[in-house]
């Protein structure tokens, strides 16, 4: 009792953010439940716990996001109440989410000084908000992005950068980042640590969710853990092993990270990309997926990787070149035509949120949207042959589900990828392609999606996977395709996949060296 | 975890048909109190005058039923005014066999051009579909000179929209007919599920597989059709056609569909809220007439009534991305 009090004492003094109870259900989803949890000045919080643990929730009460149904918040002593993100900005909490929160038809200077533009005479001074985005962009080290543009024209990972460049103007005294770096290249997050170090050393209030274990290693000076809402344990870092954080987190032991690769003679080439070339963003693209092979993109953020997934899914008009597949060549004009069975290609979009799934319908309406035409009897949808393919598809992904009724953005993000895959494994493809389908996952659902990957492979489908992790790309694939400026420079192969040689071949670096044709670059 | 909207998700499409179902119960009880306190009698308690509002309702309900459609792809339609006149003066000048068959095809014409303006061309329908309003406007009245045509319903016409079997309106049967079709093709049918999948996030549906550039002229189409049959039916029960005759559809039939709780930015809702809001449009109307209020008056009931059901649904319900 003695140490109790004495723990207390101390918490009162230093901590600046101090929640105590609380508890927030939705539904009958129990999200968050008498959770105690605290964080100091100058220190960085790491936030760990899978996807459904709580950690978005716990966020978005101390931004104001949501409001708890039970339970205290203290800022430095005083209780607080947010009503609603503005009464949270304006006691200093900045946040940056999983989803974005930027206008895309605005420009970069207007997002980042949206919710207090520096005025003039009662009008928006356009120059000073100019110069103020210009300020916040260098100091995260974004000086090439241009305030003028429209945050639509951005990629996804400079998007990130202007939202972090926003919360920064808010001038927080607690920094919150939930998965703020998902999206970003390993150049930028670089910058993001500079900054959290700046930020530390002003003494700030930082909080960190990241599903990479490496960012947080290199960060947190302490951690806390979550589990199915409910706090489990907050340390210093360094108290506690990384196998036995993973331990806290899932409960259950994780033997090996990724599946073994078999070791068996190439298939026939299921996808054969011959010059293929779309606007000055794909260049001469050459490529083979053989069957039962999974091939890698790799490469920094935004050098054609999306654009080639996209150009094979039809999206794209005015793609020149050759797509062979299975002996026959093939024009994909559109998706519809792209997952007809004579094609058979699936593509896991980038955006789950906005690409992947129509939100407000239940899981099963999103899981059968692609198959439905098969689903048919007559005129009709056979709600018998429907339910039981939904239900195929749930098991097979295991996707945690309390309805199939209930709507899809009830269930946490895992899962709500797990429904965006199995959706297409419903129309049974023959080449599936990957773009970064586990951004934002916990690790238990990442380790699904790496054995689900491999066993579709060891079925004979073709597999073709971007992503933004090397390690995962070195882990998951038979080969991988390194893309530079809308060609692929190098493809790794064997001993030859390492993170130095993705890497290098990713900046280009020896690309002057290395004149010879990627074809040949894999021959040691 | 965006949905904190679990707990209601269930009852989430059943509320607005319930809430405007009760306001329809309201307003007869409202009306006939009026009537048997002024009149001393109660019409709006007598099968024949329920039957014969109905009747007129008929035409209000196969348009709403059109418009649905449309408006849960998150478009809108507002041509439907003078889709319906062409459709009703084409049909009265070529009449004979033909003339129900030229009603329904100028509509299915009219919808495949705004469908194709929308799909291919990407122009908004807010536009686009005024703009073919005008331009139908245009046609019709150089066709007709700018006078009321001559030409007169033709007898299938006039049975469709006067005449009664079994002592029910044939227009209602039409009516129920065009709603068995609308709640088939948005409950069972795959069209239907395609539907409801553009309206909550077109791009996904596109990534999908779903041919969205044929579905969104399907559902232009259809709302074409509709406002064709009722034009086609409307002169049956006037014996003519006449300049202007669709105007009073427009508002009324956005004003069903959104009282019967689709959501105006597409994506929800069900036919059945829609058949309720033409009904409790249409008793309003008949109601207001009854008290012998003056037109100006009407519409600023009608006008309140729309936003009051409006607020009611919307409370506690946030606009997500």
């Amino acid at each position: 009792m003695v140490e109790e009090s004495r723990v207390e004492n101390t918490a009162k003094e230093r901590d600046f953010l101090v929640l105590s109870g609380i508890s927030k259900r939705y539904g009958g989803v129990v999200a968050l439940e008498n959770v105690d949890f605290a964080c100091e000045r100058g220190k960085i919080h790491a936030v760990l716990g899978e996807n459904g643990a709580g950690k978005s929730t716990l966020i978005k009460i101390v931004a104001g996001v949501v409001q708890p149904d039970a339970g205290t918040m203290r800022l430095e002593g005083e209780e607080v109440r947010f009503p609603s993100p503005s009464s949270a900005n304006a006691a200093g909490v900045a946040s940056i989410f999983q989803e974005l929160s930027l206008l895309p038809d605005l420009s970069v200077a207007d997002n980042i000084s949206i919710t207090s533009p520096p005025r003039r005479l009662g009008f928006i001074d356009t120059k000073a908000q100019r110069r103020r985005a210009e300020a916040l962009l260098a100091e995260i080290g974004c000086e090439d992005v241009n305030p003028l543009m429209r945050v639509r024209d951005l990629p996804l990972s400079r998007r990130q950068m202007v939202e972090i460049a926003k919360a920064l103007g808010q001038k927080p005294q607690l920094f919150v980042l939930d998965e703020a770096t998902s999206a970003l290249t390993s150049a930028d997050v670089e910058k993001v640590y500079a900054m959290l170090a700046r930020l530390k050393a002003q003494n700030i209030a930082i909080l960190y969710i990241s599903h990479r274990m490496h960012e947080v290693e290199a960060l947190a000076d302490r951690a806390s853990v979550f589990r199915n809402g409910r706090h489990i344990e907050t340390f210093d870092w360094g108290r506690r092993s990384t196998g036995e954080i993973v331990q806290l987190m899932i409960g259950r032991d994780i033997a090996t990270q990724y599946p073994p690769k078999p070791l068996r003679p190439k298939g026939k080439p299921a996808l054969k990309l011959g010059n293929l070339c779309w606007e000055r963003r794909l260049e001469a693209i050459s490529l083979e997926v053989a069957a039962g092979e999974i091939v890698g993109l790799g490469g920094l953020d935004g050098q054609g990787q999306k654009t080639l997934l996209l150009a094979l899914f039809g999206v794209l008009r005015g793609v020149t070149g050759e797509i062979v597949i299975n002996g026959k060549p093939v024009r994909p004009s559109s998706p519809a035509f792209a997952k007809s069975p004579s094609v058979g290609i699936a593509l896991v979009p980038e955006d789950r949120k906005t690409e992947g799934l129509m939100l407000p319908m239940s899981i099963a309406d999103n899981l059968a949207i692609a198959s439905l035409h098969t689903l048919e009897t007559g005129p009709f949808v056979d709600r018998a042959k429907e339910r039981s393919a939904v239900e195929k598809g749930i098991a097979r992904l295991r996707i945690k589900v309390g309805d199939s009724k209930d709507a899809v953005s009830t269930l946490s993000g895992g899962n709500q990828q797990k429904v965006v895959i199995a959706k297409w494994l419903m129309t049974e493809p023959g080449i599936i392609l990957l773009n970064d389908p586990t951004r934002g996952i916990d690790v238990g659902t990442k380790q699904e999606i790496y054995r689900l990957m491999r066993e579709l492979a060891d079925q004979g489908v073709a597999i073709l996977f971007y992503s933004t992790d090397y390690d995962e790309l070195i882990g998951c694939c038979d080969r991988v395709a390194i893309m530079y400026d809308g060609r692929i420079v190098r493809e790794l192969e064997g001993t030859d996949l390492t993170e130095h040689n993705i890497i290098t071949s990713a900046l280009n670096i020896d690309g002057a060296a290395a004149t010879s044709p990627p074809g040949e670059a894999t021959h040691v | 975890m965006t949905a904190a909207s679990l707990n209601i998700s269930l009852s989430r499409d059943a509320r607005p048909i319930l809430i405007s179902a009760s306001f329809i119960l309201v307003i007869l009880i409202a009306g006939t109190f009026y009537t048997l306190s002024r009149l001393g009698t109660a019409p709006l308690l007598s099968p024949t005058y329920l039957l014969q509002q109905l009747q007129i309702g008929s035409f209000l309900g196969i348009v709403a039923a059109g418009m649905m459609i449309v408006i849960l792809i998150s478009q809108i339609d507002l041509s439907v005014p003078w889709t319906l006149t062409a459709a009703a003066m084409m049909a009265t000048a070529v009449g004979g066999p033909w003339a129900l068959p030229v009603g329904l095809g100028v509509g299915l014409l009219v919808g495949l051009v705004n469908g194709i303006g929308v799909a291919y061309l990407r122009i908004p329908s807010m536009i686009f579909t005024l703009g073919v309003n005008a331009v139908m406007r245009g046609l019709m009245v150089a066709h007709t000179g700018g006078f009321a045509p001559q030409t007169a319903a033709t007898d299938l016409m006039r049975w469709l929209a006067a005449d009664h079997s079994f002592g029910i309106p044939n227009a209602l049967f039409v009516w129920l007919a065009v709603s068995a079709l609308v709640a088939l093709i948005l409950r069972r049918m795959a069209l239907g599920r395609y539907i409801y999948a553009i309206g909550n996030k077109e791009a996904a549906a596109y990534l999908a597989g779903v041919n969205t550039r044929g579905v969104i002229i399907t559902c232009f189409v259809l709302c074409g059709i509709a406002a064709g049959l009722a034009g086609v039916l409307l002169a049956g029960y006037s014996t003519k056609a006449y300049q202007g005759m669709g105007d009073a559809y427009l508002l009324p039939s956005i004003a069903a569909v959104v009282i019967g709780g689709t959501n105006i930015l597409g994506g929800r809702g069900r036919y059945l809220g829609t058949l309720v809001g033409v009904i409790l449009i249409v008793l309003l109307n008949s109601v207001l007439s009854i008290m012998e209020m003056p037109e100006a008056g009407r519409q600023v009931i009608y006008g309140s009534v729309i936003i009051l059901m409006l607020l009611v649904y919307g409370r506690g319900e946030k606009v997500t991305s």
